[in-house]
């Protein structure tokens, strides 16, 4: 397993957001986590990315492993330095006083003497999203928020990370826009990128999916293939409109 | 009347460049960290004891060496001891808070209480009796067209042009300096990039007390009478020039520090001197009251 998360609890401040998490996640995988408003999706992205406090939760229970080997005293940025994995976090978080090429650059950071891997990196960005090179100049807080979602897309993979967590990319998108987000995501992993995404949109993440944990109130309440859980009675009733 | 003028221009100038070169110092700590650093005129009041007792123990020990070399190793030993002391402040003071996630009402108050720390530490290791800064080398007066202008006073005024020149290439055009930008408008996304949030601030702090260094030397030189509370004024009137400027940018700091030095020789020129403070600052309210987010004030969101 590349991803071991083993009965996790988390709190903010004195309240509890998740209630004892396990689940995993294997190289080359698309796995989903689904669940409603609340649901502590977003918590558990900050804890994997092991942001500080007041930023994400506090891990009091559990534990969490990389390769088999616990990244709990992991610091934030040497996950991503030792090209172990990348988020892509909730409202995008783009560099809106810098331009859409210079949050690419400042990205490249961890692999900043890779001119060779930065170069095709960014070609293959442009190629995925063609609307990302037009305005490769403009301010990056004047992209529209879908563009500014590939850009937070991009970032990621110029990281050079080969696993990135997404939360929840398709908000806000317009239809056209998401399956266009979801397809790239799509290509990404066929070229070797293991991906986590987060959805409230149920039947979009488990379209793009292989595999899926159906989160609620801090607890996983199923889990399956994508199948399963579309076929599921009670995860039809509460996730996707009966 | 046209030297008058003259003359006032050069002394507005040379204030006006020890305001700037302070307000860099919080507009940069602010852009990066939110936080306004009230010890940073206190910081500034340690480069010039630094200066004083480094350019003395030069002028003491390397009795030959020519003026303007003293005056360059004053100069960087004056930065690197005056960088030591901003880092150790962020490291011991600031750094804990920021980890504990403290409310930002702690932090200002921490930063005031070391600015007391530094003077009253001051008076407590040094003694009240006020220093006479060394002098380097000898000051040459010109004369010309009614003005006099000394050699002092180039120096300064270059130096800190030059100076701004050059953070604002730092800031604009190299790989960290992006970064420093990019830190001031999201905090929480540059570890996702890969990039030691601690070691940017660390750069910061060190580029603000760089230049708190640089004021604080040619500021001995210029008004060679130290003491412990000098910084206290000067780092205020340094703070409220930057705001008024825009703190957001170092261009609107910079230039704040200009205003301010322009607006105070300008109120000497017509009120009795007594009258220069109050003056001046009516007139910065008033600035401040019709563009609040400062003259050169540009969009919330650029902070560097
Ligand atoms: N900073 C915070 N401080 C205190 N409680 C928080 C904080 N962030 C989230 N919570 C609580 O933790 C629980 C899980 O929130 P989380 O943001 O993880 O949900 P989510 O599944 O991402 O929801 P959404 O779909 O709305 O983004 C919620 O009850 C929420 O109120
Ligand atoms: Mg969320």
């Amino acid at each position: 397993m590349m991803l071991e998360v083993k009965d996790l609890k988390v709190k903010y401040g004195n309240i509890e957001a998740l209630h004892g998490l396990s689940f995993n996640i294997d190289r080359g995988e698309i796995v989903t986590l689904i669940g409603s408003n609340g649901a502590g999706k977003t918590s558990t992205l900050l804890s994997l990315s092991r942001l500080p406090q007041p930023d994400a939760p506090k891990v009091i229970e559990g534990d969490i492993l990389f390769d088999g080997e616990s990244i709990l005293g992991t610091e934030p940025h040497l996950l991503v330095q030792n090209q172990m994995m990348v988020l892509v976090p909730e409202g995008r978080h783009i560099f809106g006083n810098l331009s859409v090429m210079e949050n690419l650059e400042l990205a490249s950071y961890p692999v900043r003497n890779d001119t060779q891997f930065i170069g095709e990196t960014k070609d293959q960005i442009f190629s995925l999203f063609p609307r990302l090179y037009e305005r490769r100049k403009q301010r990056s807080e004047s992209l529209s928020g879908g563009e500014q979602q590939m850009l937070a897309v991009g970032r990621a993979l110029m990281t050079g990370c080969k696993f990135i967590m997404l939360d929840e990319p398709s908000m806000g998108l317009a239809p056209v826009l998401m399956y266009e987000m979801f397809r790239a995501l799509k290509e990404l992993n066929k070229k070797g990128i293991t991906i986590l995404v987060v959805e409230q949109n149920a039947k979009v993440a488990l379209d793009f999916a292989s595999r899926g944990y159906v989160l609620d109130t801090g607890e996983i309440i199923a889990e399956g293939t994508s199948e399963e859980l579309s076929a599921n009675k009670d995860v039809q009733k509460a996730y996707l409109g009966g | 009347m046209f030297s008058t003028l003259l003359q006032n221009l050069f002394n507005a100038l040379q204030w006006g460049s020890f305001y700037s070169m302070i307000a860099l110092g919080y507009c940069l700590v602010y852009g990066v960290l939110r936080l306004i650093n009230f010890a940073h005129g206190d910081i500034f009041m340690m480069a010039c004891y630094f200066a004083f007792f480094i350019a003395s123990w030069f002028l003491g020990n390397l009795a030959g060496m020519p003026g303007p070399i003293i005056f360059g190793l004053t100069m960087i030993l004056t930065m690197v001891a005056t960088s030591g002391l901003g880092l150790f402040i962020e490291r011991v003071a600031y750094r804990p808070l920021r980890k504990k996630g403290a409310h930002r009402l702690y932090v200002v108050i921490t930063a005031l209480m070391l600015g007391f720390i530094l003077e009253n530490g001051n008076l407590a290791v040094l003694g009240a009796s006020s220093r006479r800064f060394p002098d380097m080398f000898g000051k040459i007066v010109f004369q010309f067209a009614g003005v006099s202008l000394t050699n002092y006073k180039i120096i300064v005024i270059v130096t800190a042009v030059l100076a701004f020149a050059l953070l604002n290439l730092i800031v604009n055009s190299t790989k960290i300096g992006m970064a420093m930008r990019a830190v001031s408008y999201d905090k929480f996304a540059i570890p996702l990039m890969g990039i030691p949030l601690n070691r940017i601030i660390t750069f910061t702090f060190i580029l603000g007390s760089s230049l708190a260094a640089v004021a604080g030397i040619l500021f001995g030189m210029s008004y060679p009478v130290l003491d412990p509370y000098m910084g206290m004024i000067i780092g205020w009137k340094a703070f409220i020039a930057a705001v008024v400027g825009g703190i957001g940018d170092i261009k609107g700091a910079f230039l704040g520090g200009f205003i301010l030095g322009f607006i105070e020789i300008i109120v000497v020129a017509f009120f009795p001197s007594s009258y220069k403070d109050l003056i001046a600052f009516v007139i910065l309210l008033v600035i401040l009251s019709v563009k609040p987010t400062g003259f050169f004030g540009v969009a919330k969101s650029t902070k560097i």
